[in-house]
């Protein structure tokens, strides 16, 4: 009984505060702005990587289209890339020490595909108490049609996110992290993951500031 | 005839006695006996004696003292100086040149000029300037006299002496032989002092001669619409606000004027209870990125919105004037407006709470205004009164002063005793009359900012007794809410960021208050 009357009266107390804060000061204050930036067509240029495969790092320039409908959903049309790999020493060390076939080794050559963005995010950082830095965030989610320099072509799901710094209406930086999923590639396991890492400029045509 | 002799006699000692006796003359700066034409070839050639002596062997040396032909090699060197980027070596010697060549050589006043420059350029913008008006007045070289003047009128862009400056010299110049820029630069001040001592007609004999391309013609027209307005005294005309309005788009103008133009529209709509027209003026201030802007502007805009009904943007405004950047401003009706907004709100305690703030947070100067004590030592009132007007203006160049005074002290050692005691003497002339103009304009303005705060006062007190009222008033049977004002919703392009005590520069227009109203209908019986 005890307890329950010192669970009521610290509650009673916690309702008092609250109650008087409300007096003091009624009512909410909140800042309503236009967005800075507005995002139309966007047309983008980059690189990028891929950089999980143990036996190679892929490094590639890509290009892209964006429609965007409204703030929060754009569709990436199109976009593709063409990778240049660079073998790592594990797999040099394999096929010199113990003759592994060079043709044992998957490698992505090119790729393209098309994803919706979404894009809930959308803030304002501070930087340096200088300046406003404005940005938005999306989710990515999409289907790619993989070349492999063995298996020939492979579908994949695309996942990812990314992350867009506003310079003005009409220049973006982009920086996009995406999982592809990759369905049946021969001679593996039916399903493997493609990661691609890719740093882009975008250009906005007709959005506004 | 040897009676002859001797009244001749007589009479020519007389004469020489007579000689003896005249004044030296005075130093237009100082004000003191000028010793310029000593024979001193330069400051470090001869140790200066001590203050008494070296007065008594001024005026001795006065009567004897013939200008000395300088060596033009002295000359050739300070300007070697002045052009190599060495002001400071430059301005001991062009010095002590101008202090031992007569006014009439070819070389004086170019000396004078480039001495004037080095000064500027070492921060010591007054001392520049007094050598330039100097150039202005005496007028030997009329080459050096238009660049002394577009350097003078560099000057203003900054705290200056304005008495030295605007009036003595671009506001009494003979503009015959002046260039256009200058010329008009010239006719613009002196029509300011027509208009000042109320002489439109002649002030606009002087505005109608600027070129219609320039900015002066449009500040002209400003200052001549400003004081049009201080002498109507009661309804303005449309047209004096079209004026102002069409002066508000004149790109000549800077960005500034061109608010004060766009503000001058919106307070005057705002006094002709055209709310929604000072409204629209007040949006079209345009300020630079991230700038917080001026707390009156803010504090203006909240009653405008006030008047309109939108009580919840007025209150959202309020907020942003509690922003770190205002902090120090004298705002007593922020105060009132605040407890406006809740008593229509129907939320009496806070209304309450609101209005004492006021007396609560300038409790100290509410007493000092009442005990009659020197409302200048009143850090509030004081800090009220000095920012804004001719009192800033005053304010900004006596600190300018004592900025260059301590300057001076760096210099000590480079300009020689002579020149260092002379730019000692001239500061602290300046500063004491600078001290005198800003005490006597402080005195009138602080009057007016105490008189601001008795009114504010006054009206926490009436809203006191109101909320008082309200407070007790019986709720009627059967009584309801009024129906609640719907805020607007969020439009697709808008963002909404929750303040949370924490002020960014870019919201501070944005603020928007949300508080539902308590007040019951008045129809309930």
């Amino acid at each position: 009984m005890k307890r329950v009357l010192a669970v009521v009266l610290l509650l009673s107390s916690l309702v008092a505060r609250a109650q008087s804060t409300e007096l003091e000061n009624p009512g909410s204050v909140s800042a309503i702005q236009n967005r800075a930036y507005t995002m139309d067509f966007e047309f983008d240029l980059g690189v990028g990587t891929l950089p999980l495969d143990a036996f190679y790092k892929g490094y590639y320039p890509l290009a892209g289209a964006v429609v965007h409908f409204n703030d929060f959903l754009g569709w990436q049309v199109a976009r593709g890339a063409y990778s240049f790999n660079v073998s790592t020493g594990l797999r040099d060390q394999l096929e010199r020490d113990f003759a592994v076939a060079p043709t044992a080794f998957e490698e992505v050559q090119w790729f393209i595909g098309s994803d919706l963005l979404l894009k809930p995010f959308y803030g304002k950082s501070s930087v340096l108490n200088t300046w406003v830095l404005h940005y938005e965030a999306h989710f990515i989610l999409g289907a790619s049609l993989f070349k492999f320099s063995v298996a020939q072509f492979s579908p994949a799901l695309n996942l990812g996110f990314g992350i867009r710094l506003f310079h003005n209406r009409y220049v973006s930086y982009r920086l996009d992290v995406s999982d592809a999923i990759v369905f049946g590639i021969v001679g593996k396991a039916k399903i493997s993951q493609v990661i691609t890492i890719q740093l882009m400029l975008a250009l906005n045509f007709g959005g506004t500031e | 005839m040897k009676r002859l002799v001797w009244t001749t006699v007589v009479l020519a000692a007389a004469g020489a006695f007579g000689q003896g006796e005249k004044k030296a003359p005075v130093d237009p700066v100082t004000g003191e006996a000028a010793a310029p034409k000593q024979k001193e070839a330069a400051p470090e050639a001869k140790p200066a004696a001590a203050p008494a002596e070296a007065k008594a062997e001024t005026r001795a040396e006065v009567v004897t003292a013939t200008p000395q032909k300088m060596d033009l090699k002295f000359f050739d060197d300070a300007l070697n100086d002045y052009f190599g980027g060495n002001p400071k070596s430059a301005a001991a010697k062009l010095f002590t040149f101008t202090e031992n060549v007569a006014a009439t050589d070819e070389n004086y006043a170019w000396a004078q000029f480039f001495l004037a420059r080095s000064l500027i350029e070492l921060g010591l913008r007054h001392a520049g300037a007094v050598y330039l008006a100097r150039i202005a007045r005496e007028r030997t070289n009329p080459q050096v006299l238009p660049k002394a003047l577009a350097t003078l009128q560099e000057l203003t862009d900054l705290p200056h002496d304005e008495v030295l400056i605007d009036e003595q010299v671009f506001g009494a110049l003979d503009l015959g032989f002046l260039p256009e820029d200058i010329s008009g630069y010239a006719h613009y001040q002196q029509g300011l002092v027509d208009l000042r001592v109320g002489n439109e007609r002649w002030a606009n004999t002087h505005f109608s001669k600027l070129p219609e391309a320039g900015a002066e013609a449009s500040r002209a027209k400003f200052a001549l619409l400003v004081t049009r307005l201080k002498t109507l005294k009661r309804d303005v005309p449309k047209e004096v606000i079209d004026d102002f309005l069409e002066l508000a788009k004149d790109e000549k103008l800077t960005q500034d004027a061109r608010n004060d133009a766009i503000l001058a529209v919106a307070r005057l709509r705002y006094e002709l209870k055209d709310y929604n027209g000072a409204f629209e003026a007040y949006n079209l201030v345009k300020l630079p990125a991230l700038d917080p802007g001026r707390a009156t502007l803010y504090l203006e805009e909240a009653w405008t919105r006030y008047n309109l009904g939108q009580i919840h943007a007025a209150m959202g405004i309020l907020t942003t004037l509690d922003a770190p950047s205002f902090r120090d401003e004298f705002l007593p009706d922020k105060y009132l407006l605040r407890a406006f907004i809740y008593r229509d709100l129907c939320h009496y305690l806070p209304a309450k709470r609101a209005a004492k703030e006021l007396t609560r947070r300038f409790a100290d100067s509410i007493e000092a205004i009442r005990e009659r004590e020197d409302l200048t030592r009143d850090p509030r009132l004081l800090r009220a009164a000095s920012s804004h007007g001719s009192t800033k203006r005053a304010r900004k160049f006596l600190e300018s002063l004592e900025f260059e005074g301590e300057q001076l002290g760096r210099y000590a050692g480079t300009f020689g005793e002579r020149m260092f005691s002379y730019m000692t003497r001239l500061y602290d002339l300046a500063r004491a009359e600078g001290t005198r103009v800003y005490d006597e304009r402080l005195k009138n303005s602080v009057r007016a900012e105490a008189d601001k705060l008795l009114r504010a006062s006054e009206q926490v007190r009436l809203m006191e007794y109101e909320v008082g009222l309200k407070l007790y008033e019986r709720v009627k049977k059967g009584s309801k809410l009024v129906a609640l004002v719907e805020e607007p919703r969020l439009e697709g392009k808008q963002v909404s960021y929750r303040f949370v005590n924490e002020y960014w520069n870019d919201e501070l227009r944005d603020y928007r208050f949300s508080l539902k109203s308590r007040c019951i209908e008045e129809t309930a019986q």
